[in-house]
């Protein structure tokens, strides 16, 4: 997990990235990490920020944890 | 404009505060019978049944004192002549106010004052509205036997160093109203009678100038002030007041409601109003007498433009502004698409204000990229009660402290930021009630006079949520649990998911020390303190929100009220002490991206469509962009237009340089302020805003208390700030019609549950209602969560501490943590423009005397302050109010730059900036700021 900024992501990126790791470690039930990343993200996320956290997540994947791919995951299953 | 006609007087003072009591008695005065609480002072029964007594020493919101010897009465069965303040009903009381024996009396006395007072009535500043002047009449007195050639204090020097009053003592009678209100009403005691006899004389502190002493300013011993000893400058200048009308202040969330004073349109003084909810006749500093900025040369009152901001400002018409900013706007929709511009509402600005530019960006710009400064300070509150209480907001009135036995502050330092509070607290505090402080600095409150905190828990920047679990595992490990509440009132699924959480070795006050660096024991013993005690009370500012764990702070707080039943009646709750006048109405109205008015969620189809329907074009259902989603957003080109509502986000948002760079790489800025402040820098349009004394709507305060402001002058620039919105709104093609801001508030109460009894009319008639004001609660709701929490049962959430990403390190060993100070107000941008700088002209570091012996760093030196995104000079400060490590100041001015330093860390769950933990290094500085 990083902030991405050494990933040669771009501010808005990187930044996107440090919210959702933060995110990650900071959602209260530590036993259902994933979806409670993927509720906080489409209650409060514009749709392009998602769009973007997913695409950073295909191209660089090594920048965020594994419960927010988990999150992402689920989330492309609910907005499919 | 609602001007109150002076025949009914509402700020009537009856002499002696009203008596709580369950028996009624019968007391007759001068033979008319009059029903009171038993104990209620004969003169203030007097006064209620019409038959004012005379009186000199007595205010009704100070304690009877009983030494002028006006008041005396005469009661049947009695022998003497007793003082009626302080003799107190009992039944069958007969009185005789008016008698030959007391007339002669009460004119003897009088002989004596006005034989040592200046005859200069005629040129007094008081003259007209003096109560010795009065009271002279009222006795009859026609000559003074004694002459005016004795002893005297006439020549007494007068101390005119405070920027706002003058202390002439030549006209003071030694009545101590001043004395008693410092003490009882403010509780700062700067003031005291120093002497004996004849050599009796008021004096602040030790007998040094007013500016120079204790005193906090506050207005309390001007109010209370019978002559014209202490008397405001503005009066003094220019004349007596004669017209009133009533508003609420526009500084902190208090909301403090005022009496404007005017001649003519001339505001002479703000008198704070006896019969407002949430100061009840009290002001601080800033209210009482920090209004001048209005008026102040560097207003602005006509629109501007420019192409570029590299260009000078063109002064137009409001046509010609309009037209250009929708010009923009809508051009830049075109080319970028509709979610390229978005909007800021201001908690400085009325809930109808807010109200239609959250409109006008949801419904003439179609989209959801509305956000409000509250996203800088309280936007944890709103997210963490509404996870736990399922609403978005404090749970108690103000009043409620009074029946508090444990006071537990966190993160707040009332007595600078919200100062008639403070006083409130005080006064219950002196009372008896038991105080806790969670906070890295010794605030006044730790220890004051007559006030000393029994815990002060004196932890690191950034571990709030360490402590309080702490406290929770004390709570629930030691047997405090109060069950029977949570078994009837609580989510139990939840309770027992937080209470194994929270019992965890991992939790507790031991294991946890090392991060705090709070002795266990100390944790322990307040945390028994607050669970024990019949009514704890928990009151938090910016220091619990502006962190990376705000939000988790606001529910670890939530979880431990309710383990220990601390929610639902008076004397508990936890609360919030919002930082300006309406973030809690700013944020009811619907200004953040993810919600409509009343915290409802932009995917809710059934509240969307209601919206949808009324204002008659589609709602996105998605959430928009919050503050720094824009501005990261703008940086990188995808985010070009924005309308900021009376907010200066270049100086007061983090990371200077970033927010600068946003601004700078936006086709748009518009911004709608009072002055050119940091932000217009950066701005194409200037559309020139309204003082609240212009404003005419509501605001709404910390304990949800919704206020009327009402116009006390006409509007400097020639319109209200919300039709200038509506006039943006229809010119990018959405009509949004209304002839007052009263309608305004008509289509709020109508799409908004918990405010749907509220009207203009209503708040005329009873002055002030809480929300939820509804059909269930037409008055309004002092103390939520009575019987169910909103969301029904209370869920407790479970709150790991993760300690934030900010930490000292050896580039960077100390602490820097920011705050306010009494005299100014954020950013300073109305403050700064009063007198008000004669306390604090310049923002400082503090810095403990051994983090400052060993780099070199004497008082009073320049020193740079460096962090990892920014370098800025300030003069440092050596002060033991803060332990090692730690580095405070305040951001008040924009040359401190003290957001240059913050970092763009936040809030895990709102982005609220972690203001409150800054890693810096301090070095002496060579350079000195221009």
């Amino acid at each position: 997990m990083s902030n991405g900024s050494e990933h040669g992501l771009d501010y808005e990126q990187a930044r996107l990235v440090k919210m959702v790791n933060q995110i990650a470690s900071n959602v209260p039930n530590r036993d259902d990490i994933a979806g409670q990343v993927a509720v906080h993200l489409r209650t409060f996320w514009t749709p392009v920020m998602r769009a973007d956290i997913t695409e950073i997540a295909r191209q660089h994947p090594e920048t965020l944890a594994a419960q927010v791919h988990n999150a992402l995951d689920q989330l492309q299953t609910v907005e499919a | 404009m609602t001007v109150l006609d002076d025949r009914i007087d509402d700020q009537r003072d009856l002499g002696t505060p009203a008596v709580e009591s369950e028996t009624v008695v019968t007391v007759h005065i001068d033979g008319v019978p009059v029903q009171v609480p038993e104990g209620t002072s004969v003169m203030r029964a007097a006064a209620l049944s019409g038959a004012a007594v005379p009186k000199l020493c007595a205010t009704d919101n100070l304690e009877a004192f009983g030494s002028c010897r006006l008041c005396l009465v005469e009661i049947d069965g009695k022998p003497g002549t007793p003082a009626s303040c302080t003799t107190p009903c009992s039944e069958g009381l007969s009185v005789h106010t008016q008698t030959p024996r007391l007339d002669k009396l009460r004119k003897g006395v009088m002989e004596l004052y006005i034989s040592d007072h200046p005859l200069d009535c005629l040129t007094c500043p008081a003259n007209g509205d003096c109560e010795l002047q009065d009271m002279a009449g009222v006795v009859g007195l026609r000559d003074v036997r004694y002459g005016m050639e004795g002893e005297n204090h006439l020549d007494a020097p007068k101390d005119e160093s405070n920027p706002y009053f003058t202390f002439d003592e030549s006209k003071c009678i030694a009545c101590s109203r001043c004395v008693r209100a410092c003490e009882e009403v403010q509780g700062t005691f700067a003031l005291t009678i120093a002497g004996r006899g004849f050599g009796s004389k008021v004096a602040a502190s030790d007998g040094v100038p007013f500016l120079d002493s204790e005193c906090v300013s506050c207005g309390a011993c001007v109010q209370a002030c019978p002559t014209a000893t202490l008397q405001e400058k503005t009066v003094i200048d220019l004349g007596v007041p004669t017209r009133k009308v009533k508003t609420t202040c526009a500084y902190c969330g208090v909301g403090c409601s005022f009496v404007a004073e005017l001649r003519g349109d001339e505001l002479v003084r703000m008198v704070p109003d006896k019969t407002g909810g949430a100061n009840e006749g009290h002001s601080c500093v800033k209210g009482r007498f920090a209004w001048g900025y209005a008026g102040h040369e560097d207003r602005i009152t006509a629109p501007m433009i420019r192409e570029s901001i590299e260009d000078e400002w063109k002064v137009v018409d409001w046509d010609e502004a309009i037209a250009f900013a929708a010009g923009k706007l809508t051009a830049i929709q075109e080319q970028y698409g509709v979610d390229s511009i978005g909007g800021i509402t201001s908690s400085r600005c009325t809930n109808e204000e807010v109200y239609v530019v959250q409109k006008m960006v949801r419904a003439a710009f179609g989209t959801n990229n509305v956000d409000t400064c509250a996203r800088v300070c309280h936007s944890p509150t709103g997210y963490g009660l509404k996870q736990t209480f399922g609403t978005s907001a404090g749970t108690q009135d103000f009043k409620s402290v009074e029946k508090a036995d444990v006071i537990m502050v966190i993160g707040a330092n009332p007595t600078d930021a919200h100062p008639v509070f403070a006083s409130r607290m005080k006064r219950r505090l002196r009372d008896g009630a038991e105080l806790i402080v969670v906070d890295p600095r010794t605030i006044d409150l730790v220890r004051s006079t007559h006030i000393e905190a029994s815990h002060h828990l004196q932890l690191r920047p950034g571990t709030n949520v360490a402590i309080v679990n702490a406290m929770g595992h004390v709570v629930a490990t030691e047997g405090w649990i109060d069950r029977e509440f949570v078994q009837e009132r609580c989510d139990l699924g939840s309770f027992q998911a937080w209470e194994e959480f929270i019992c965890l070795p991992e939790n507790g006050p031991e294991a946890l020390e090392e991060a705090t660096g709070v002795p266990a024991d100390q944790v322990r013993a307040a945390a028994r303190a607050y669970a024990t005690a019949p009514n704890s009370a928990i009151y938090y500012g910016l220091g619990v929100t502006e962190h990376s764990q705000g939000s988790t702070m606001v529910m670890a707080m939530a979880n431990l009220a309710m383990a220990t039943g601390n929610i639902g009646r008076e004397g508990v709750g936890v609360n919030p002490l919002r930082g300006q006048n309406n973030v809690q109405g700013s944020c009811d109205m619907g200004s953040f991206p993810h919600e409509f008015s009343g915290y409802r969620h932009v995917s809710d189809d059934t509240v969307r469509e209601q919206f949808e329907a009324l204002w008659g074009t589609p709602m996105r259902s998605d959430p928009g962009m919050r503050i720094p989603n824009m501005l990261d957003a703008a940086t990188v080109g995808e985010f070009k237009g924005i309308y900021i509502q009376g907010e200066d986000i270049a100086q007061s948002d983090p990371n200077t340089e970033h927010v600068a760079a946003a601004l700078r790489a936006m086709d748009c800025v518009i911004v709608q302020d009072l002055f050119v402040n940091e932000t217009a820098k950066f701005a194409h349009v200037f559309l020139p805003g309204t003082s609240f004394l212009e404003k005419d709507g509501t605001f709404t305060n910390a304990e949800r208390r919704i206020n009327r402001v009402r116009p006390v002058m006409t509007s400097r620039t020639g319109m209200a700030e919300w039709e200038v919105t509506c006039a943006l709104a229809k010119a990018m093609g959405y009509e949004m019609d209304y002839a007052t801001s009263s309608e305004i508030m008509d289509e709020i109460a109508a799409v908004t549950p918990t405010f749907s009894g509220v009207s203009f009319d209503l708040l005329d008639k009873v002055g002030s209602v809480q929300w939820p004001c509804n059909e269930q609660a037409p008055l309004g709701t002092p103390v939520m969560h009575v019987d169910r929490f909103v969301r029904g049962e209370g869920q407790f959430i479970t709150t790991p501490y993760v300690p934030t990403d900010e930490r000292s390190t050896r580039k960077f060993p100390l602490l820097l943590t920011t705050g306010r100070i009494l005299s100014q107000y954020n950013v300073g941008a109305q403050t700064r423009r009063t007198n008000n700088v004669v306390w604090h002209a310049e923002d400082v570091l503090d810095i403990h005397e051994a983090d400052a012996q060993t780099r070199g760093i004497a008082d009073g030196d320049w020193v740079e302050v460096s962090s990892r995104v920014g370098v800025t000079r300030l003069r440092a400060r050596i002060s033991d109010d803060i332990p090692a490590g730690v580095v405070y100041t305040t951001f008040h001015h924009p040359v401190s730059g003290t957001n240059v330093i913050t970092t763009d860390n936040s809030d895990w769950a709102t982005n609220c900036p972690e203001y409150k933990v800054t890693a810096v290094e301090v070095r002496p500085s060579a350079q000195v700021p221009a």
